[in-house]
């Protein structure tokens, strides 16, 4: 094509294509571990300030990864009573409990027959390594229910070798239901209060609504309950990050 | 209460003490009070100066000081006086130290006998008549009386009491914080007094401590934390048994 000037035109380069990275796009996902949110009370706000900056010293030595109720997870433990003084307990998560130091997470596995619980702290220094063996989040935050499942439910190979994860995913939810042993149980699962999800009721109609007779439908919207923990998690998201990075 | 873990690691629980604006009220002498040693008022934590009587203002104004909720008497030796004024802190102790906690405890109002005084009341059934948390028989027939301070109910709680021997794990010089083993009477944020063990186990167990007491603007300075030697610090690896 001629221009103006009748010279042939200058070679003008395409334009670059604009790569949108779309994983890059997607929001950090943030995860703040919940025993930093402190609990409701007229205890004085430095006391937790403090508590903080002892768990963050220690996350900075020892890696505690991400981890929700109903993952697999591998601890190693120093034991000064077991052959190369260390011990490796393989287990699904079933509670996260208590705040700051004292943060407590119980696993269970099902070793020869024997279903075994063991109470894990978090911050405690015998502990060697958390490993995640397997990432899967599950309808309910309380897996007690387990103890009266049946045991096929509660049993992991402990040598499990970790499941491989893309980075960016979202946690899957596992929504498995899951057959129980029969009645009685350690707790009545049944019972609204428990609100459980993750369970397969096979009890008549009759015991399901009797059940209901003891649900409290005014708690939700009893207001001296509420506890907006949102503003506090953000203020504590951010200085835990930024100590973190340090 | 935190936990706190040793360096072969056990765990202990342990009580935050915060030293707020401590300072030194009053020096009387023995001739004064009449007892064997002399004595120095100390302030705690500060309060408003109204609502009060210009009697009671005189000590904080002649100290030089704004005015203080709790003031505590402390008997001290001659060699170890301090001048009033002087504002006192958590680096008076020392970890390692032994240390006794006095407070109110927690007022649990008129109580009955069983939770007052841990009686054991009587059996729930088997033919009992209205009577199932009682205190029972309170005297003898032969006494023909009721002994002074036989245990009945009444008002539990609200009275000062001591906790003796406490360990202190650490001290934080930045918050002005005492980390003491175990429980302290009183409920959250009440005001205690702490004390040097008066126990004669713990009598040798002060290696050098800040004589008479810790002076911020003097010349030694101090890390933000002071850990006992025992102290699982969260700096270090995680514990092995080799």
């Amino acid at each position: 094509r001629a221009c103006s000037d009748g010279k042939p035109a200058k070679f003008q380069p395409p334009p670059k294509p604009v790569i949108i990275d779309k994983q890059k796009q997607r929001e950090e996902r943030r995860f703040l571990s919940p025993e930093f949110i402190p609990p409701r009370g007229r205890t004085d706000p430095l006391k937790f300030y403090i508590e903080r900056k002892d768990m963050i010293q220690r996350r900075k030595v020892f890696n505690i990864p991400e981890f929700y109720v109903g993952h697999v997870l591998a601890v190693t433990t120093a034991d000064p009573h077991a052959n190369g003084k260390t011990n490796r307990f393989v287990g699904i998560c079933i509670q996260r409990g208590g705040k700051g130091l004292g943060a407590t997470f119980v696993l269970r596995n099902v070793i020869e027959d024997q279903g075994v619980e063991i109470c894990y702290e978090l911050y405690s220094p015998r502990i060697q390594a958390i490993e995640v063996l397997k990432l899967e989040k599950r309808l309910d935050d309380n897996l007690m229910y387990l103890r009266d499942a049946l045991p096929e439910y509660s049993t992991f190979d402990v040598n499990m070798k970790p499941v491989s994860r893309l980075h960016h995913e979202d946690i899957p939810v596992n929504k498995l239901q899951v057959r129980m042993k029969p009645k009685p149980w350690s707790k009545r699962w049944e019972r609204p209060k428990y609100n459980v999800k993750g369970i397969k009721f096979e009890l008549p109609e009759e015991k399901m609504k009797e059940a209901q007779k003891w649900s409290q439908p005014w708690l939700e919207f009893d207001m001296l309950r509420e506890y907006d923990t949102s503003k506090i998690e953000e203020k504590i998201w951010k200085e835990v990050s930024e100590e973190l990075k340090k | 209460m935190m936990p706190i873990w040793t360096k072969s690691g056990k765990k202990h629980a342990v009580t935050l003490l915060k030293v707020q604006d401590c300072h030194v009220l009053k020096y009387i002498s023995k001739e004064e009070s009449g007892a064997k040693t002399s004595k120095l008022l100390v302030g705690g934590k500060n309060g408003s100066p109204f609502f009060k009587s210009e009697s009671a203002m005189e000590i904080f104004k002649e100290a030089g000081v704004p005015r203080k909720q709790k003031v505590t008497t402390f008997n001290v030796t001659d060699d170890a006086l301090v001048k009033p004024g002087t504002p006192l802190y958590a680096a008076h102790f020392r970890p390692g130290q032994f240390v006794d906690v006095t407070a109110k405890t927690i007022g649990k109002g008129f109580q009955g006998v069983m939770k007052r005084w841990g009686f054991k009341g009587q059996p729930a059934s088997h033919g009992q008549t209205k009577t199932h948390r009682r205190p029972g028989a309170i005297s003898t027939n032969k006494a023909a009386k009721v002994y002074r301070g036989k245990k009945m109910p009444g008002k539990m709680g609200n009275i000062y009491r001591t906790a003796l021997g406490l360990k202190v794990w650490r001290i934080n010089t930045k918050h002005d914080i005492i980390y003491v083993n175990g429980s302290v009477p009183g409920h959250t944020n009440c005001l205690v007094k702490v004390k040097d063990s008066k126990l004669a186990t713990y009598k040798d167990c002060n290696k050098n401590p800040p004589f008479p007491t810790f002076f911020a603007d003097g010349d030694e300075e101090l890390p933000e934390d002071l850990y006992d030697e025992e102290v699982f610090q969260f700096t270090d690896p995680s514990v092995t048994y080799a």
